[in-house]
């Protein structure tokens, strides 16, 4: 496992004999913004995780990785080839986009089945059969897909993408409008796949998406690699940081005095309505908070962190 | 040419509302035909070549299908569908699930334009054969003049010679449009300035862009097609050029749009 922050251009993480995604320096920038830089990583077979905000650059590089944007500067090479101009990569590529458009004069299984003919696969109605059941999409597969809900065009096109086995998955933000039972049969479906030795890459903005899913975590930051590696270490650094809470009780003073004891808190603010509280062990804190509280015969009205913000997480791992 | 594509391409057509105006489009000529019928007398003329001719065929010629078809629907029809094929998909985000396959670039764009010239030709065609044929059928073959009689042909060869000539001139305009939606996210109205400020304004104050108007191509090759007078229908550029060019254009266009599409880069239009 190796767990980096960075500020500059990290170096490629301990090479894999197994790489099947390599990023070598490679930059994006459109005018004078940089979307994209200097990042480097090699990727194997299981489930890695871009995670950052929005507009961090995950896309960017997702697009950059599926052949739809040319680098700036860099290589960038899936299962050995030249990602850029190079229509015969898909046949090994599976691309989720992002973006909820589908067909919406065809079906669910024509859909599917066009995907599997533009593959050139052999017997393209057996593909697209299974690629449809793989996502549990059999009941709704002869309806209209102008007629989806967002979770169910969702699939339909992790089905399209399927159709053909690819030995590389990418999807955009594949979990959005997924309910939590889709969800959850997507990610078991991803875990299978990762399994028996495929290489998927998601991005997401919601870290507990990647952290059900990924055993691998690239964290993009303002178009950097803030961190990559392991996704426990990552989530350890992101989590042992200090933490502000706001807090309202029903006596805000009997409360703050009572805090000022605890192991995990360093700071309290007693202030108009509420206690402002510094803490350094997020998990102790959240776990006696309520224990002093009970003890101290106060009530807890509102608990609020308020630097919990991915943007703010994030930023505190770039400038660690 | 990629079947799948092909058979997707008109699906994705048919499936569209601007069809409602394309039909209604397709009856103005026919009705603009139908009510000269009804309301024109015969008249006759001689040619400077001592041919007589009637001015139902200039009026065919001249008014129903040069200017109302083929300068104006058939750019028009070629712009709505050759825009549509491709650069419909591109503005929704549906092209990635189709560049997401291992076809050659040029297939993609090959298969698209078969269909949108197949559209468009085939429409062209049939406005053109109805709108041509229903001011001549039936008209008198034979005529005297200051005491000469002359017989002459019924002027059939005129719709034939025009709805071959919009089939080419609807394969150069698809070609065009199916390129400019591929460059540009504003190929609609960057088109519709094309046929109405260069080739309606430009061509006709400058006789030496004509050579760069799909239009002036379209019309030479109907006039060499239908053999008619001067009297009848006059082009301003000469055959032999709007052959050429006609396959230039067509060629550099597609060229240019493979191109295009094989550096297609997903930000550019999402």
């Amino acid at each position: 496992m190796t767990t980096e922050t960075t500020t500059a251009a990290p170096p490629v993480s301990a090479a894999r004999s197994t790489a099947t995604i390599t990023f070598e320096h490679v930059s994006k920038w459109y005018g004078n913004v940089v979307a994209v830089n200097d990042i480097s990583f090699e990727l194997g077979p299981g489930i890695t995780g871009l995670l950052g905000p929005n507009g961090a650059g995950k896309s960017t590089i997702l697009h950059m990785l599926s052949g739809f944007l040319q680098p700036s500067a860099g290589e960038i090479r899936v299962l050995g080839q030249p990602a850029w101009r190079n229509p015969e990569m898909y046949r090994q590529v599976g691309l989720v986009p992002e973006r909820e458009a589908v067909y919406p004069f065809l079906t669910g299984w024509q859909f599917v089945l066009q995907s599997a003919k533009l593959h050139g696969l052999p017997d393209p109605e057996a593909a697209a059969r299974r690629a449809i059941r793989l996502v549990d999409l059999e009941g709704a597969q002869d309806r209209p897909t102008g007629g989806y809900s967002k979770g169910m065009k969702q699939r339909v096109k992790i089905a399209a993408a399927l159709v053909h086995q690819p030995r590389v998955l990418l999807l955009d933000e594949p979990f959005n409008g997924a309910d939590p039972r889709q969800r959850l049969h997507l990610m078991e479906m991803l875990r299978r796949m990762a399994a028996e030795g495929h290489t998927i890459v998601f991005s997401s903005h919601i870290l507990e998406e990647v952290e059900r899913l990924a055993e691998n975590v690239l964290v993009i930051v303002a178009g950097r690699l803030a961190a990559s590696g392991d996704f426990h270490e990552i989530r350890r650094l992101m989590t042992d940081r200090p933490h502000t809470f706001t807090v309202r009780s029903s006596d805000d003073r009997r409360l703050a005095m009572a805090l000022v004891s605890d192991a995990s808190v360093y700071g309290v603010e007693l202030e108009d309505s509420h206690l402002t509280v510094k803490t350094s062990d997020f998990a102790a804190f959240t776990v006696a908070l309520a224990r002093i509280a009970r003890d101290a015969n106060v009530s807890l009205y509102e608990v609020l962190p308020t630097d919990e913000s991915l943007e703010s997480v994030f930023s505190y791992l770039v400038n660690r | 040419m990629n079947g799948t594509i092909v058979e997707l391409t008109f699906r994705q057509l048919l499936s569209q509302r601007r069809n409602i105006a394309l039909v209604l489009a397709a009856l103005g000529p026919v009705l603009i035909a139908v009510t000269y019928r009804l309301g024109a007398d015969t008249d006759f003329d001689l040619s400077q070549a001592g041919q007589p001719y009637s001015h139902h065929q200039r009026f065919v010629a001249e008014a129903l299908l040069s200017d109302i078809v083929l300068a104006t629907l058939l750019p028009l029809v070629a712009l709505i569908v050759g825009t549509a094929v491709l650069g419909s998909e591109i503005e929704d985000g549906t092209a990635v699930y189709l560049l997401s396959k291992p076809i050659p670039r040029w297939k993609v764009v090959l298969s698209k334009l078969v269909v949108a010239w197949a559209v468009t030709a085939g429409f062209i065609a049939i406005v053109t054969l109805a709108a041509g044929y229903i001011p001549l059928v039936g008209q008198p073959t034979e005529v005297t003049l200051r005491g000469v009689t002359y017989s002459f042909g019924n002027g059939y060869a005129l719709p034939v010679g025009f709805a071959v000539a919009g089939i080419a001139g609807a394969l150069v305009y698809t070609a065009l449009f199916i390129c400019l939606s591929i460059v540009t996210s504003r190929a609609f109205v960057t088109g519709l300035i094309y046929v109405f400020i260069w080739e309606g304004v430009v061509t006709r104050l400058f006789s030496g862009t004509r050579v760069l108007s799909v239009r002036q191509y379209t019309f030479s090759l109907a006039e060499w097609l239908s053999n008619a007078a001067p009297e009848v229908f006059n082009a301003r550029l000469g055959v032999t050029t709007a052959i050429l060019m006609t396959v230039v254009v067509t060629g550099m266009a597609f060229w240019f749009a493979v191109r295009r599409l094989e550096r297609f880069e997903i930000g550019e239009a999402t």
